[in-house]
């Protein structure tokens, strides 16, 4: 089996299975209660806490756990709206974010918020100035993605962040696909408001990471406990929040030789599969992208088929067009790129993570490429 | 709707499953359309292997089975 998508999900970090594991067995206490079985446990969470603060160059009291990178999305979005009530609200986001955002963006128009969807070039990214001309008076939330989820395009958030920062307007980035793959610092960036997920580096499922700027005031997401410092009511998932703190600084960690490593993979790929299929298409930026992932367009391949042959044969990718009936939607992130409707079909998305070897390439190139000819010669 | 045969053996009237499979794993645009036995070999792969992945798509509601 190859598992090459990794922006997915990733395999847990056998280290951080280990770390996470006293938690679901003796240590079992509920962090919230006073007596020391439970204060070990609370103990446990403030650690993570501190580890996944150092990892983004953050105050521990500006990380708050969710159950996910969605949940952590959507309340950003609704509270900073809810916020604002019997007031005009604007959002800006754009027309590529993660369907968390998207979705969330949509439900606030019901609403009566006003949201402006900005549109990306060729490549998928947003520009500065089409920022700029977006803001309004009302303008109250900026909410772009640091890196695509499809097609791996890094968006220039800190120049954003920036020209924020002077406006006086709240910035938002869902940095769930970068948070432990490329770089990312508070400071540096210049937001406000950060999200991130567990198992994208290592760590366990349903697990999510909200930075909040400490000064910042947002409604509670959950109602009814004192937990995540009433933010987030509910006994906290203390396994899961311990494997974000480890998998994060084992990730960090890794980062140099790892992100090498996966960028001289990418580059084979592409070699590799257009020295056989010269028309093959690379969606999305090619210089400022995330290390391991790679979104390939086949002419003449549908991008659905070409992830069940691939899969036939134990190498698992995914495709942007998420399809139950054969007939699927084309990725809304590729149309907005300016493909058409087939073109955005025919792409399948590769993404390399810590646990592959660059001795899998071969095998991922050569597979993808017969694949490819199957379909091909059965049109 | 004229009845699909297999472009290999020439078996007629191919069953939903068979024509579905075709779809999903070569393209909705195939013109050449696989009795299973037929798929298997043109994918060098084994037919319990497709049957259980028409179960797969059945069971993630794909309309094509």
């Amino acid at each position: 089996m190859i598992y090459v998508d990794n922006a997915s999900t990733t395999k847990i970090s056998d280290s951080v299975f280990e770390k996470m594991l006293p938690f679901l067995r003796e240590q079992y206490g509920n962090a919230s209660s006073q007596y020391s079985f439970g204060a070990k446990v609370k103990r446990a969470v403030e650690v993570a806490r501190k580890q996944v603060a150092v990892a983004l160059g953050a105050e521990p009291s500006a990380i708050t756990f969710t159950s996910g990178g969605s949940e952590a999305n959507s309340w950003v979005l609704r509270c900073v709206a809810e916020s604002h009530y019997n007031e005009p609200v604007h959002i800006i986001t754009s027309t590529i974010e993660h369907h968390s955002v998207l979705m969330a963006s949509r439900a606030l128009e019901q609403h009566g918020v006003e949201v402006t969807f900005l549109p990306v070039d060729n490549m998928g990214r947003v520009s500065v100035e089409s920022v700029i001309a977006a803001i309004k008076p009302r303008t109250k939330l900026v909410s772009l993605m640091l890196a695509n989820n499809e097609i791996g395009t890094l968006q220039p958030i800190a120049e954003i962040g920036q020209l924020l920062k002077e406006k006086g307007i709240l910035f938002h980035t869902d940095a769930v696909q970068a948070v432990g793959h490329i770089p990312v610092d508070i400071d540096n960036l210049q937001v406000d408001l950060l999200t991130a997920s567990a198992h994208k580096f290592s760590g366990a499922k349903g697990t999510g990471i909200l930075y909040k700027r400490p000064d910042l005031k947002l409604s509670p997401l959950v109602f009814g406990g004192e937990q995540e410092r009433g933010l987030r009511a509910g006994t906290e998932n203390v396994a899961g929040i311990v494997s974000a703190g480890y998998a994060i600084e084992e990730s960090v960690a890794e980062m140099p030789a790892t992100s090498k490593r996966l960028k001289e993979m990418v580059k084979a790929t592409v070699k590799g599969i257009k020295e056989a299929i010269p028309s093959v298409r690379v969606n999305g930026d090619t210089e400022n992208h995330l290390p391991g992932m790679i979104n390939l367009g086949f002419d003449g391949v549908s991008g659905e088929s070409l992830m069940h042959l691939l899969d036939l044969r134990g190498i698992f990718v995914s495709t942007s067009s998420a399809c139950t009936s054969g007939m699927g939607k084309p990725s809304h992130v590729l149309l907005a790129l300016g493909l058409s409707e087939q073109q955005a079909k025919s792409a399948i998305r590769i993404s390399y993570g810590r646990y592959n070897s660059v001795c899998e390439v071969d095998t991922v190139v050569t597979t993808v490429c017969d694949a490819c000819a199957k379909i091909i010669a059965n049109r | 709707m004229k009845k699909k045969c297999c472009y290999i053996c020439g078996k007629e009237a191919l069953s939903k499953n068979e024509i579905g499979l075709t779809k999903k794993l070569l393209g909705k645009d195939s013109r050449r359309f696989y009795c299973l036995d037929c798929l298997a070999e043109y994918l060098e792969i084994d037919t319990e292997f497709l049957l259980a992945k028409v179960e797969e798509f059945k069971e993630q509601g794909c309309t094509l089975f």
